[in-house]
Parts: C-alpha cells; sequence; structure tokens
C-alpha cells in the first residue's frame, strides 16, 4: 500500500526520461503518411528501415558520420597524448607554478566556447585553417586537453609512488619510468578520460557549425542541425540521423558506467 | 565524506609531490623534465584559451567588422560596445534572459535530479533498469536532444500538445509554443533539465550512499517522519555535495547554447536568444566582431563570478 507512490514516481520518472528515446526510434521507422497524423501512432506500422541506409548514403549523413568520427577521434588521441605527459608531470612533480597550472586548468574548464570563438575564427581565416579537419582539430584541443589532464592527474596520483622509486633502483631513467612503469597502470584511466574526450567532441556545436564551411566536411550536429531549420522538415530523416549520431554516445556511456559520476564533478560531460 | 573526486584529489595532490620531492631531491634537471611534460599542454592550452581570451577582451573596445579582418582589427572605441551591451534593448534582454533562465534551470534541475537521486537510493523491484533509464537523456547529444523535443513540441502533430489535451488542457489544440517567450522557455527548459537532471540524480546519489546509516536509523528510532529526516538530517550532510553541483549546474545553464540555437530557432525577434546565442550571432550572423566580443565578456565574467564561488567552496571542502 505505502509502496504505489514510489512506483508511481518510478514510473512517471522512467516514462519521462526514456520515452522520447524510444520515441525517436519509433518515429524513424515510420512511413511518411504515419508520422503526420493528429493522433499519434504509437507503433510504426510498416517499419522503414531504408530510411536508415538513405540517410546515410543520400543525405550526406553517412559523410556525416565519417567526417563526426575523424575529428573527434584524432582529437582525441591528441589531447590525451598531450595530456597523459603533463598530467603525470602534475601528479608527480613540485614545479615552479604547478599549483597555478592546475587552477588554471580547471578554470578553463568553465569558460563558454564563445569566449574563444571570434579569435580562433580570425586566426584560422588568416591561416588557412578555416574549414579543414585540422582546425576544427586544433580547436577541439582547447578542452579536451585541460579536461584530460585533469582526470589523469587523479589516477596517477591512486598509482604508487613506490613502483617508480623501484624501476629508478634498478637503473631506469625518469621518463622510462614513466613509460614504462606508470601510463600501462593509468591504462583504465586513460581509456576513461579519452572516452570523455571523445564524447565532448563528438557532442560539439558551435565550433563545427562555425568552422566547417563547406558542406562535405560538416559533422553530425551540424548536419542533423539543417535539417531541422529547413522549411519543410524531413522528421523521419531527422530521427534516424537523431538515432545515429545517439547510438555510438550510448556505447561509450555502457562503457563508461562506474566513472561517469567520478570523472564527472569537473564539469566534464557538457559544452 | 563525500565522495566528489575533485576534493578527493586535490587533498591528495598536495602531498604526493611533496614526499616525491623530498625522495628525489629535486634538482634542476628534475625540474627540467617536469617543465618538458608540462609544455605541450601549457603552450596549447595558452595558444587556445589564453589567448583569444585576451584577444575577445581587446576585441571587445573596438569596432571590429567583416572587413577590419583583413588587415587585422577596427579602430579602439573605449567602453562604447559595453554601453551598447546594457542600452541596447535586445542585448540587455539576452542578459536577463541569461541569469532568469538559467537561475530558474539550476533550481528546476536541482530539485527533480535530488528527489529523483532520492527515489533511486529506496528498494524497489526495478531500480537497476530505472538507473539504465535515467542515465539515457544524459547520453543524448545536445543537438539531438534539441531537435527530437523540437518535433515533440510541434504545434500540429507533437505527442507534447495531443498528450496535454488528452489530459483535459483544452487550450493546447494546435498550441504554439515558439511563438512567445514564455511558451519557448517552458519549452527550452524542460529539453535542459531532461538532458542535466540525470548527471545531478547521480552524483547527488553518490552522496547518499555515503551518508552514515546509524545517524539516520537513530533519527528513525526517535520518531522523526520522512520528510523530518530528509530535512534535518540528509540535506545538512549533503549540503557540501549540493553546494558544488549547484555552481556547476549555474555554470552549465549559463552558457546554454546548443538548446536554444536549435529549439527557438523560429521564435519572432529572437526573444529568448541567451547571452552566448546572441554573442555568437552578434559576430557570425551580423559581423559585429567588437560587440560579439564585449557581450561574450560580460558573460565571461558572470561566468568568471560563479568559477571563483566554486574554487571557494572546493578549498572550504578540502580544509574540514
Amino acid at each position: 500500500m505505502r509502496r504505489s507512490p514510489l512506483y508511481a514516481a518510478a514510473i512517471f520518472v522512467g516514462a519521462f526520461s526514456a520515452f522520447p528515446l524510444l520515441w525517436v526510434l519509433i518515429t524513424s521507422l515510420k512511413q511518411r503518411g504515419e508520422i503526420f497524423t493528429e493522433t499519434p501512432d504509437l507503433w510504426p506500422n510498416d517499419p522503414q528501415f531504408s530510411r536508415y541506409a538513405d540517410v546515410l548514403c543520400d543525405s550526406g549523413g553517412g559523410r556525416a558520420l565519417l567526417n563526426s568520427l575523424l575529428v573527434a577521434g584524432t582529437a582525441t588521441v591528441l589531447g590525451v597524448a598531450v595530456a597523459a605527459l603533463a598530467g603525470y608531470a602534475v601528479a608527480r612533480f613540485a614545479f615552479p607554478l604547478r599549483r597555478s597550472f592546475v587552477v588554471a586548468i580547471l578554470v578553463t574548464q568553465m569558460f563558454p566556447l564563445v569566449v574563444l570563438i571570434i579569435p580562433l575564427f580570425i586566426v584560422m581565416r588568416t591561416s588557412g585553417l578555416l574549414g579543414t579537419y585540422v582546425g576544427l582539430i586544433i580547436a577541439y584541443l582547447a578542452f579536451t586537453i585541460p579536461l584530460a589532464i585533469w582526470i589523469l592527474r587523479g589516477f596517477i596520483e591512486t598509482i604508487p609512488v613506490e613502483l617508480e622509486e623501484a624501476a629508478l633502483v634498478d637503473g631506469a631513467t625518469r621518463f622510462s619510468a614513466m613509460l614504462r612503469v606508470v601510463l600501462p597502470l593509468a591504462m583504465p584511466g586513460l581509456a576513461t578520460c579519452a572516452t570523455f574526450s571523445f564524447i565532448n567532441a563528438w557532442n560539439e556545436f558551435m565550433f563545427a557549425l562555425t568552422f566547417m564551411n563547406e558542406e562535405s566536411k560538416e559533422t553530425l550536429p551540424v548536419v542533423l542541425q539543417t535539417f531541422v531549420g529547413r522549411g519543410q522538415t524531413d522528421w523521419a530523416a531527422v530521427m534516424a540521423t537523431s538515432v545515429i549520431y545517439t547510438l555510438p554516445v550510448i556505447a561509450l556511456f555502457a562503457l563508461l558506467r562506474k566513472h561517469l559520476v567520478t570523472g564527472l564533478t569537473s564539469g566534464a560531460l557538457k559544452g | 565524506m563525500s565522495s566528489l573526486p575533485a576534493e578527493a584529489v586535490t587533498a591528495r595532490g598536495s602531498r604526493a609531490p611533496r614526499r616525491m620531492a623530498g625522495r628525489l631531491a629535486g634538482s634542476w634537471s628534475r625540474h627540467g623534465l617536469a617543465i618538458a611534460l608540462v609544455a605541450p599542454s601549457a603552450i596549447l592550452v595558452g595558444a587556445l584559451v589564453a589567448y583569444p581570451v585576451v584577444r575577445t577582451i581587446w576585441l571587445s573596445f573596438t569596432d571590429t567588422g567583416l572587413i577590419d579582418l583583413i588587415d587585422g582589427t577596427g579602430d579602439w572605441v573605449g567602453l562604447e560596445n559595453y554601453r551598447e551591451v546594457f542600452t541596447d534593448e535586445a542585448l540587455r534582454r539576452a542578459l536577463v534572459n541569461t541569469v532568469v533562465f538559467g537561475t530558474v534551470a539550476v533550481v528546476v534541475t536541482m530539485v527533480f535530479g535530488t528527489a529523483v537521486a532520492l527515489l533511486l537510493n529506496q528498494r524497489f523491484r526495478g531500480r537497476a533498469l530505472l538507473t539504465v533509464l535515467v542515465v539515457l537523456p544524459w547520453a543524448m547529444p545536445a543537438i539531438a536532444a534539441s531537435s527530437v523535443w523540437r518535433w515533440m513540441f510541434n504545434d500540429q502533430y507533437g505527442l507534447v500538445n495531443w498528450v496535454l489535451v488528452r489530459l483535459g488542457a483544452e487550450q493546447f489544440q494546435d498550441y504554439s509554443w515558439f511563438t512567445d517567450r514564455l511558451p519557448a522557455f517552458t519549452a527550452i527548459l524542460v529539453v535542459v533539465v531532461w538532458q542535466s537532471y540525470p548527471f545531478i540524480a547521480f552524483a547527488v546519489l553518490a552522496g547518499l550512499q555515503t551518508l552514515p546509516k546509524d545517524v539516520l536509523d537513530a533519527a528513525k528510532v526517535d520518531g522523526a517522519t520522512a520528510w523530518q529526516r530528509f530535512r534535518y538530517v540528509t540535506l545538512p550532510l549533503l549540503r557540501p555535495i549540493i553546494a558544488v553541483l549547484a555552481v556547476i549546474s549555474t555554470i552549465w545553464n549559463f552558457k546554454i547554447f546548443d538548446q536554444v540555437y536549435v529549439l527557438a530557432a523560429g521564435v519572432p525577434e529572437r526573444a529568448t536568444d541567451t547571452a552566448a546565442v546572441a554573442a555568437y550571432r552578434l559576430a557570425f550572423a551580423s559581423s559585429e566582431f567588437g560587440l560579439g566580443s564585449a557581450l561574450a565578456v560580460v558573460l565571461f565574467l558572470i561566468l568568471l563570478a560563479v568559477t571563483l564561488l566554486y574554487l571557494k567552496l572546493l578549498r572550504g571542502q578540502e580544509a574540514t
């Protein structure tokens, strides 16, 4: 008896959270006639799986998917590689301005990207990087590096210093102790922060909208946004593209599970 | 006492390097390695974050337009752009939108997120499933979520109006959400809360699970009602976590861009533009780079104030 409000609340929260996603999936499979109905049809009577093929092959969705993978993937690899070195140094050494560096890294994550975008646009315009993959990837390092340093530092600090010291006693150099002893142990941390970096770059919209001025180089969020902005919006295509765009992130969230909240209080998963 | 890593990490961080430095005797060559390791990150962050911030501040004192981009910068105009930001009706409205909408979004997200955390902290059948369902909105990219909700808020075929009419609110038949400021913001609020409450819920839940059981049991034995236990025991113990989350949430909601850009694309007179969106449009739709920079700087200063508060909170927790 006393349990029923609990279940009512649980059902409400579950429906509010998951129904929009279910609705995307359903709508993406509907025929056009079933989408524009006064009374919403809760099930596609004749599922149109071909729509996914249409979106991927004809409407530029497939190219955008590849562009997104390329840009987010490269920005992640570069960002994590550079950040791993700094994360290690910050966790292990006392050096001049160390504390200022850490605070600066934390503070940069709070910046609204709109504060950075105008100068970045001007510089890219003059240096010919506008509309190139390289330009967008470099711009993404502005947030992947600080985030990765912040997360990695925490992971490296959990690795006992004694292991490195043992390697040093055995005649290893500082640098090789870092590469051979610490980095392998920090692999879970590297994987976690690579995942966070990738999701952030994958989700990013404002830079992609501004710097990629050619249709052939647009990433998924930009293509999706142009679908919605059209006069006669093809809602089925919007839904199918949204599914394609969201699925990789859901997969990565499943991988992250335990680290979702832990890696996150630094403000990680939002633009 | 809390499970927030930022705090744990900082507390640990201040000890580890000192011990290391003591044992390894920090000679110059050691410093050299540290500096070499930090240098690539420092240079890139400097070039991609510090330099743009400084340049944006500088641009905000100029009248830089599209033509000026070719040879550098426009003319120095002093505080003229800032005067315009605070006197121009549309720009002032964008600032008001940012602060008012941001604050409402923070309050609603925090209250709903905490409520869901309390729910997930109960034992009931299907809890594991609910946990998975709650994560889903968080995993959806903002542009995808905004596109999808825009369809659900469609006046004729949208699911939201259909449900509201079925619930007896006849006035929502063919109701248009994006022709007026208040309904448009209501729709944006739903989308923003939908996307950001899961993080709050899971962070508060993590906090709830570290609370000392005996204190809550003692309150129960003493006959405190569920509300009293929440109000006088749980909430005070959670205060540090909730404070940090509120600041993070404020930072997110004040710089909101994606949802407004997609959802409110058709709102007349851009009445729902927030500061980030207005600054962006000034720069990239009207080529008023100077004025856009000034608005961006004002937003930046507001966020900086919030960030300083955040650092102070973190440090306060470190001390205890």
